[in-house]
């Protein structure tokens, strides 16, 4: 009877533990899938608004990866091209020009604490000219796409064969603070290159090898 | 192919006024791919931590302003010179995320024709070497520029008020304009002299050629001209002048592909096997010093056949019989003329002119136009070294009567004999400035050390070949506060100019103005920058156009040479093959790299016959004392060698070991229970030779003094890479007779003609189970010419570069461990007196049917769709069972983790490739990043791969062009040609694992012998 | 064997023991205070192991770099010990599950201690195949778990990875057959046991055995199953661990003969190694009277025998070699004979053809303590045919550029020892702890009460 008992217990425990665990299963993932790694970056950039609202195509910024191994992050100067001009967001001008009226005054320029990062980084004064006394310190980024040190990706063929940034990088122009959208692994990787083999894709043929020294050397 | 046919025009970080050293995303620290790679293996236990980190994070800079031309991540490549030796070799350096990782002969350049000699591959490893000077020193203190400036400048001033002496001594200098500049700094003193000499001096052959052809150079040698070679000890395929350009020529004479084929016959005659030597069609043992009679005898002979009168009186007796000269001179002289070679290495300038003297009589003597092999007007102005004036100057020295000395290049104290002496010399002089970039003997006792930034790091220019002119141009800003030669003198005579503007400005007044085309100065100087050479109007010293006549210079007999007593040895001292005279005594790799023929690492040592070894009791690995008789302090105590094909009566030693410092390579390679340290603290790796040079009436005498060699009882670890030297089994252990393993197939010409097949052993018509492997597209191969494949060794340090192959210390090559990729198998056959001599590159050999695949348990090596054997690093868990199944034993293990803690010369290595962890397997790859790189590249633009677009490192260092790289698949390729010549076969066949690296049938131009 | 069919048999148990004396014997070895002796022989052994955990560890912290191989001999030391340990567990199953089924009587005095030596070796074995690699923590790769690398499966045409599965499977076998036929003497310790932690474990051991009818039916029944399922293995396994050599290309290892050379040689020394271990725990456990000479006479004669075979074997493969004409092959094994190695090659002769003929004297048969040195020379003799085949085949193989040595570091040696502590270490617990003699199956074949011509049936 005694005994019953204490399985009962044993048994509803159990239960109870395992129900419990079912919500976080979702989140169980194996080493190195750092699938949704979304870290804090030095400049709350925003890739919605630059890629989604404003559609600035990616290789506007990331031009390395036409060309280069590695897609790269855009210089600071890049950022300048538009920045020069744009020094906050347009709701804040319009306000800042609403106040002035207000107050009849001349507009000033207003600058987003964000973006005065980046003049800071330039060491660029008010007028955003180079001011001698700060001392131009780059910027670092948090990497977010970033596969083991012993794959070597290439970026080139995989723009050449016209794949979309977002089918790697996910919906980019929706995110707010970039996220790590696939997992990055090699099942990942290989699942592609056996369904896209040597098919052609976008009217012109791709070969998609399966050798370990695509990525592995 | 050209490389510079597709490589846009780049300016030099410096010009384009941007910092390339800036760090920019995209690079991991090795040190992290290995703990990933350790760290992986704990995976399973780590299960728990999912998702939760990511262990290590790296924030990425990237540029603030970037460079136009610059894009993270993607390799650029700068037409450059190298600075290895005064060679002069063009070059193309590559540099990655604006650090140069690998240095590649420019295949337009005259001299070096795409080829990079081994040294001048390891260069790049000395630019971010740790240990050389950062800043400048006064005495053995570290200064800043101001300081020294100030303190120079003020000497400077009182010598020049005082009238005194200013001696600046260099070695060659080839950059026209660092000699101008030189020559302007002294002309500001009423004495100063600008003294030149080369620790391994050739200044005979200047001296001869001033007398003979009033030829203040080197004439151009054009092996590719020859019919036939006759070099009596000039090792110019080894350490002779300019050994990149020579084996490009001698090569280009030496061609079996083709109906053109052409095949000169080849005589050395030397007394210790030289690299040159071990590629002679006919190779004759002498005496150290003999030359001199034997050139002589050899005069007479071929005197007599001209019917010219021999001006001189008796001759001294000849060390070789009679018939073998009178051989020598009839082959020579029933070669068509102007098309025949004599060459001498001897540093004795009576022997020189009788050289000359017999290269006129078989009318080899010519301008760049004619077909004759000895060219005076495209001439070599690669060694400019005048012992005379360096005698001089030593005698200076001594009367204490100079006041300021200068030290460029060259290590007085140690390369010389007699340092006790110079040093009390030195002291006497008011000031010593030395421009090493490590402390060194000289630079111990100079007043002020001004380091120079590596050739890689600084502007400067060359002119190797009369008409050749080269701009080196930085990769690199200079690491640390180094300054150029150029700009210290500017600073000192007053007029502050930075080395760029120096160099721009004397180009425009003096080269532009020897332009052969209507350029403006940009375009010449960019053309320039970008082809990395320009041809323009030659001048050649001692007069443009230079007569071919022998202008009646007394022709006498060479001085009596005596031949050793028979206790005694004539002594050969030659450059180390890898060191030089030592200019390279802080680079690893050429410690690592065996020595072509003896296969030794990190030691000199006295190579000797083994008829000497046993008169003496001595075996490999007895220290011996050899002293000469004649002075105090001419003695050095090392390890002999027991060496085939050495002159029993000759002792030959190699320069450039034994330098101050050298200890620092006591931590190389991993430290464990029973390891030992390459190199005990205090003392050297190897011993310097220098105190057994002799002067000789003003000239540095290296070969033929007179030895005594002594037991002393100790011994000292020769290591070799190689253990078995033959490809003979002793007949002990051959049960049915068979003594000989058929690696390597042989032929000579004759045959070769007769038939192409001679020297294939009998095919194996193989059954296989297996059904072929689908190719894809490609089929990647390899073909290596036996007969082209000189030895050099360049293609070893180029794929050491290549792959971030470590180094891993004396103790651990002796346990058998070195982790070359390739290497590169020497073989003796014949008997000591008439040796023959196999280099047989040996690396990966990609097999089809590959046995080390089948039997890794977790298919860590598999087959490519490309034909490659590719080596999974991450996946690979250390069994090795595919080592043992490898029938060429070409793979590699990583029995630890090398030390890789040197953050700054970790910057050589190439971010392409995987820094391997300890546990897993290696070996060649065929360059397969090349290879990735270059088909991302089509994909990118379009355009079809063409052949001879990819080249892995050691098919595009090769300066013999010996290794064709190529896609089998392509019946157009070279590769394909060479696969379907009658001379091509693959080692061990019978085995059926059919290798895709193939080898040519070795020929060897025996015909009249 | 003879015995069954001999007119006159001497006992398998001597001194005429009864039942209960059986019972007595046999536990109060475990019951009572352990002898001087066992506990110096477990300080031995114990230091040993502790010798080699240090060893070990410290390979695993530098790296394989510690021992003495290189690029031409990538296995030495460390293959040779897991060959030999493998060998020497062989003897254990043989004589338990193969003489079982043939109804070999003599056995029942031996068979639990050969069991345990064969588990305790074979994780001896097991071990070495785990650290030759360096990094053991990626041991799990040559399993075939789903993943998600693609899938990436492991390469099922290694003998590697048979090996995996092999030896795998050997050892719970064996262990699974070594327990089961302990659970009626571990019941039985149970209910003599006095202290009641004792009591607990050995009950929970037992399985709730109560020696009813039916429990022993059913014991019977399963132990036979057991014993027909573990006599294959005794082929098996060697025969895929010879594989890992025979499938190579490598002359020396590259011949079909491997499969049963190697069994014959794993039986050969794992017999050995039995006695070695029989005639130690006769003296220390006091069990003269059941491991009589007539044991150790049958296995020196199965020693005669399976030496014979493995003498075979030598000179068929030296046959083959000339014959086949191969060079390669041909220089291999005279280099084996007359090479850098024939030290090693002669003491494996000397000791593996030449010592087993000496027990074709009864003399030297029944002298036990020439018996106990004979049989430690065969385990010299058959750790050197190991040593042997891998480094003499792979030191000169076919570049002769590439031909070198291979000379053990003491991280190797140390390891060695190390693994022979192990297994003394286990084996004198198990003394102390289990009854190294099945009593219910020795109380089977006791002497008195039977008819003289019955024997074992």
């Amino acid at each position: 009877m005694k005994r019953q008992v204490v399985n009962a217990v044993l048994v509803l425990g159990i239960v109870l533990v395992s129900i419990s665990l079912v919500g976080s299963l979702g989140e169980l993932r194996l080493p190195g899938n750092h699938i949704g790694y979304r870290p804090e970056q030095p400049i709350a950039f925003s890739h919605r608004v630059h890629g989604g609202e404003l559609a600035i195509p990616c290789l506007y910024c990331h031009s390395g990866a036409e060309n280069s191994r590695t897609a790269g992050l855009p210089s600071a100067s890049m950022c300048m091209n538009c920045h020069k001009f744009v020094t906050a967001t347009l709701g804040a001008v319009r306000e800042e020009e609403r106040l002035a009226e207000e107050q009849d005054r001349a507009p000033e320029t207003v600058v987003s604490t964000e973006l005065q990062k980046l003049y800071d980084a330039l060491g660029l004064d008010e007028t955003l000219a180079v001011d001698p006394t700060k001392t131009p310190q780059p910027i670092e980024w948090m990497r977010v796409h970033k596969v083991p040190d012993f794959v070597a990706f290439d970026h080139r063929p995989h723009i050449a064969a016209k794949v979309a940034c977002q089918n790697c990088h996910g919906p980019v122009e929706r995110m707010d603070r970039l996220r790590q959208f696939s997992s990055l692994g090699m099942g990942w990787c290989v699942d592609c290159h056996r369904e896209t083999g040597t098919k052609r894709r976008a009217g012109m043929p791709v070969s998609a090898p399966l050798d370990c020294a695509t990525c592995h050397y | 192919m050209s490389r510079n046919d597709d490589k846009q025009y780049r300016r030099s970080p410096e010009e384009s006024g941007h910092d390339a050293v800036e760090p920019v995303s995209g690079i991991v620290a090795p040190v992290d791919r290995r703990r990933f790679m350790q760290l992986a293996g704990f995976a399973v236990g780590s299960a728990a931590l999912a998702g939760c980190s990511r262990g290590v994070e790296h924030g990425v800079m990237p540029y603030l302003i970037r460079p136009e031309e610059v894009t993270p991540g993607k390799p650029y490549w700068y037409a450059s010179v190298c600075g290895g030796c005064a060679a002069g070799c063009g070059i193309l350096a590559k540099a990655r995320d604006g650090r140069p990782i690998k240095l590649e002969g420019n295949a337009d350049h005259p001299v070096s024709r795409g080829g990079l000699c081994a040294i001048g591959q390891a260069s790049v490893l000395g630019l971010y070497d740790s240990r050389s000077l950062r800043a400048p020193l006064r005495g053995a203190v570290a200064s800043d520029w101001e300081t020294i400036d100030g303190k120079i400048g003020a000497t400077l001033d009182e010598v020049r008020a005082g009238g005194g002496r200013v001696r600046f001594l260099t070695d060659s200098v080839t950059g026209p304009v660092e000699q101008e500049r030189i020559g302007a700094f002294l002309s500001r003193f009423d004495d100063g002299k600008h003294v030149t000499y080369d620790p391994i001096s050739v200044s005979a052959i200047v001296d001869a050629h001033r007398d003979t052809h009033n030829l203040d150079a080197i004439p151009g040698y054009r092996f590719e001209r020859a019919e036939v070679i006759v070099s009596v000890g000039a090792d110019f395929l080894g350490g002779w002048i300019s050994p990149v350009e020579h084996t490009a020529a001698y090569r280009s004479g030496r061609r079996l592909d083709g109906p053109d084929w052409a095949f000169s016959h080849h005589v050395q005659l030397e007394s210790r096997l030289s690299l040159t030597g071990s590629n002679a069609d006919r190779r004759i043992a002498i005496p150290a010093g003999s030359d001199a009679p034997i050139i002589g005898h050899l005069a007479e002979r071929i005197a007599g056949l001209a019917g010219s009168s021999t001006p001189w009186g008796t001759l001294p007796p000849c060390p070789l019989p009679d018939d073998t000269i009178a051989g020598l001179a009839l082959r020579l002289w029933s070669a068509p003329r102007g098309r025949t070679l004599v060459l001498c290495g001897l540093n004795d300038p009576q022997v020189q002119v009788l050289v000359n003297y017999v290269n006129e009589l078989l009318g080899n003597y010519g301008s760049t136009s004619t077909e004759t092999t000895l060219d005076v007007e495209s001439v070599s102005m690669q060694r400019r070294g005048n012992d005379a004036e360096l005698h001089t100057l030593l005698e200076e020295l001594d009367s204490g009567t100079i006041d300021a000395l200068f030290v460029r290049g060259v290590n007085p104290l140690y390369d010389l004999p007699g340092g006790e002496r110079l040093i009390d010399a030195l002291t006497r002089v008011k000031l010593v400035v030395s421009f090493t970039d490590h402390p060194d003997e000289t630079s111990m006792h100079a007043g002020f050390v001004c380091p120079e930034p590596h050739f890689l790091a600084s502007w400067g220019d060359s002119e190797p070949i009369a008409g050749v002119v080269s701009v080196r141009q930085p990769t690199i800003r200079p690491i640390g506060s180094t300054r150029p030669l150029l700009e210290s003198l500017a600073i000192w005579s007053g007029q502050p100019m930075s080395a760029y503007e120096i160099v721009r400005d004397y180009w425009r007044r003096n080269i532009f103005e020897r332009r052969l085309n209507s350029a403006t100065f940009e375009d010449f100087w960019n053309r320039t920058l970008h082809d990395g050479f320009a041809r323009v109007r030659r001048v050649v010293p001692g007069g443009f156009g230079a007569t071919t006549k022998l202008s009646g210079v007394a022709i006498m007999a060479p001085e009596r040479w005596s031949a050793p007593a028979n206790d005694r040895f004539a002594l050969d001292l030659y450059p180390a093959p890898g060191l030089l005279d030592g200019r390279h005594a802080h680079n690893a790799w050429l410690y690592e790299l065996p020595d072509p023929i003896t296969k030794t690492v990190w030691d000199n040592f006295a190579s000797i016959s083994s008829l000497a070894a046993e008169a003496a009791g001595l075996v490999t690995g007895d220290v011996a004392r050899i002293a000469a008789p004649d002075s105090r302090d001419g003695f050095v105590e090392l390890p002999v060698l027991v060496q085939p094909g050495q002159d029993d009566a000759t002792i030959s030693i190699s320069l450039g070991y034994g330098r101050l410092g050298t200890d620092r390579f006591a931590d190389v390679g991993p430290k464990w229970l029973e390891g030992h340290p390459t190199i005990d603290a205090g003392e050297t790796i190897g011993v310097s030779a220098a105190p057994l040079l002799r002067w000789v009436n003003r000239t540095l005498s290296f070969a033929g003094r007179h030895v005594q060699m002594e037991k002393t009882g100790l011994r000292h670890q020769l290591t070799t890479t190689q253990k078995h030297h033959t490809l003979e089994i002793p007949r002990r252990l051959s049960m049915s007779g068979e003594t000989h393993r058929a690696i390597v197939q042989e032929t000579d010409l004759a045959a070769w003609r007769a038939d192409p097949h001679s020297g294939g052993h009998a095919h194996h018509d193989l059954a296989t189970l297996w059904s072929e492997f689908p190719r894809q597209k490609h089929h990647w191969g390899l073909a290596i010419d036996l007969s082209a494949c000189t030895g050099c060794s360049a293609c070893v340090i180029a794929c050491q570069a290549e792959n971030n192959i470590p180094v891993v210390g004396k103790d651990e090559v002796q346990r058998v461990r070195e982790m070359h990729w390739m290497r590169i198998d020497r073989y003796y056959s014949g008997d000591d007196a008439d040796i023959d001599v196999v280099h047989m590159p040996m690396m990966c050999q990609h097999c089809d049917r590959a046995p080390c695949e089948t039997v890794c348990p977790v298919q860590a090596t598999v087959q490519s769709s490309e034909g490659l054997n590719q080596q999974v690093y991450n996946r690979c868990i250390g069994t090795r069972y595919c080592a043992n199944n490898c029938p060429y034993k070409v793979r590699r293990f990583n029995w630890f983790d090398y030390p890789r803690d040197d953050r700054l010369q970790n910057l050589a290595l190439n971010p392409d490739v995987t820094v391997r962890s300890r546990g897993v397997m290696e070996k060649c790859s065929l360059c397969v990043q090349r290879i990735q790189d270059a088909k991302a590249d089509s994909k990118t633009t379009g355009r079809e791969l063409q052949d001879g677009d990819i080249q892995p490192a050691c098919v595009q260092s090769c300066p013999a062009g010996a290794i064709v790289f190529g896609d089998m698949n392509d019946e157009e390729s070279r590769l394909s040609h060479l696969k379907h010549d009658p001379r091509h076969y693959t080692v061990l066949a019978e085995l059926g694992v059919k290798p895709t690296v193939g080898y040519l049938t070795l020929v060897r131009n025996r015909e009249e012998t | 064997m003879s015995e069954s069919s001999a007119a006159l048999r001497p006992p398998l148990v001597d001194g005429n023991r009864r039942p209960g004396e059986v019972t007595q014997d046999i536990s109060h070895s475990l019951e009572g205070r352990p002898s001087w002796l066992w506990w110096v022989g477990l300080g031995l052994s114990s230091s040993l192991l502790a010798l080699g955990i240090a060893a070990v560890s410290y390979t695993l912290a530098k790296g394989i770099g510690t021992w003495g191989l290189n690029r031409t001999v990538g296995w030495g030391f460390d293959i040779t010990n897991f060959v030999f340990w493998i060998g020497i567990g062989h003897a254990g199953t043989l004589i338990s599950a193969v003489l079982f089924l043939f109804r070999q009587h003599w056995r029942t005095a031996v068979n639990r201690s050969a069991e345990a030596m064969t588990i305790f070796a074979v994780m001896c074995a097991g071990l070495f195949p785990l650290i030759h690699m360096g990094r053991p923590w990626l041991a799990y790769f040559v399993f075939p778990y789903p993943n998600f690398r693609g899938p990436l499966w492991i390469n099922f045409r290694s003998a590697l990875c048979w090996d995996v599965f092999a030896v795998a499977t050997y050892f719970l076998v064996s262990l699974t057959f070594w327990y089961i036929g302990m659970v009626p003497d571990l019941a039985t310790l149970r209910d003599r046991a006095s202290s009641g932690l004792k009591h607990r474990l050995y009950s929970w051991l037992s399985l709730g055995w109560n020696g009813s009818a039916r429990v022993w039916l059913r014991y019977e029944t399963v132990y036979l199953l057991l014993a027909g399922l573990a006599t294959p293995l005794v082929f098996s396994v060697h025969t895929i661990v010879s594989m890992d050599f025979a499938t190579a290309i490598l002359p020396g290892w590259h011949t079909t003969i491997f499969p049963p050379y190697f069994v014959a040689g794993a039986i050969f020394s794992g017999l050995a190694m039995v006695l070695t271990l029989m005639l130690v725990a006769r003296k220390v456990m006091r069990l003269e009277n059941y491991i009589t000479a007539r044991h150790v006479g049958s296995m020196c004669k199965l020693i005669i025998g399976t030496g014979g075979i493995v003498a075979m074997a030598y000179s068929t493969e030296f046959f083959i070699a000339w014959y086949s004409g191969n060079p390669y092959e041909q220089f291999v094994f005279m280099n084996r004979a007359l090479g850098p190695f024939s030290w090693a090659y002669w003491t494996m002769v000397g000791c593996n053809v030449l010592t087993p003929q000496l027990f074709w004297f009864k003399k030297i048969r029944s002298n036990l303590v020439l018996v106990f040195i004979l049989s430690i020379f065969i385990n010299i003799g058959m750790w050197f045919e190991r040593f042997v085949i891998i480094v003499t085949s792979l030191h000169r193989d076919f570049l002769p550029s590439s031909w070198n040595t291979y000379i053990p570091t003491k991280i190797e040696v140390a390891t060695l020892l190390g693994s022979f502590g192990l297994f003394f270490t286990l084996f004198l617990l198990f003394c102390r702890f289990l009854p190294v003699i099945s009593m219910s199956e020795i109380k089977g074949v006791l002497h008195h009460g039977r008819p003289h011509d019955g024997g074992g049936r």
